[in-house]
């Protein structure tokens, strides 16, 4: 894939992502086939801060782990009234890790198979 | 989420929960009121969807199921992975396979279908609405 539009792509989706992934994601978009450009600008990612408030707002009920597609934690977090509030104070903190994570797995799931 | 992280977030849960239900047991018979720790519960006074789930599960060691019901369903449901998942655990490791992991994953697949969403959400709802009235 062009240069030009890799780096379009990381500019406007590159918060979506650790910091240290973006390089692999950047090299594995230029070896990329052309012709995916317009199934990758599709491709719909979740977005962390998003993700943290309705976590602060709604953790406890595990709203959060069931948006980014932990569907069994969310239910584990639902059934325990957010894990006796203590899990659903600690995802505040690694829920945007999670949620970057989660972006990742659906990205290589595009550039892999 | 690979089979070893599902394996030990399973394991330290179930660890909680076990300190947790020896707790309960030990305040309830000493009758000091147990500590309550839904966040929910604190903030707006209404109680969610899984409180009473402790006492449901304290009932299910006294054997009164009925009880059990009463104070919230969802605790047959704690009781039953609470009981279930270590052991699982222990027989998945020693075979070295990952059946549990499959079974979690296939779970997971069924709960995502639309359908099921919906049953899944009415029946939380209904629960939760039934614990308001109970006021929990």
């Amino acid at each position: 894939m062009e240069a030009q539009k890799v780096d379009m792509f990381i500019m406007s989706n590159g918060k979506y992502f650790e910091s240290h992934q973006i390089n692999a994601i950047r090299e594995g978009l230029l070896a990329l086939d052309d012709s995916k450009w317009a199934m990758l600008s599709t491709i719909q990612f979740k977005d962390p801060s998003t993700i943290l408030i309705i976590s602060i707002l709604a953790g406890s009920v595990g709203i959060d782990r069931f948006m980014i597609g932990d569907t069994g934690l969310g239910v584990g977090k639902l059934i325990t009234c957010g894990g006796m509030g203590i899990w659903a104070i600690v995802d505040w903190f690694i829920i945007q890790k999670a949620t970057r994570e989660k972006n990742m797995e659906k990205i290589q799931r595009f550039l892999y198979y | 989420m690979n089979r070893n992280k599902l394996y030990s977030i399973l394991l330290i849960a179930c660890l909680a929960g076990y300190t947790w239900l020896y707790y309960s047991i030990i305040t309830q018979k000493s009758e000091v009121k147990s500590a309550e720790v839904c966040l929910i519960k604190h903030f707006t006074g209404v109680p969610c969807p899984s409180c009473g789930s402790t006492r449901s599960v304290v009932s299910l060691t006294q054997f009164d199921f009925e009880e059990a019901f009463l104070f919230n369903p969802l605790g047959y449901l704690v009781a039953m992975i609470m009981l279930l998942s270590p052991l699982w655990i222990i027989i998945d490791v020693i075979m070295k396979k990952n059946s549990l992991y499959i079974f979690y994953q296939k779970v997971e697949n069924t709960l995502r279908k639309p359908n099921n969403v919906i049953l899944f959400i009415v029946l939380i709802l209904i629960n939760w609405i039934w614990n308001i009235k109970k006021g929990l």
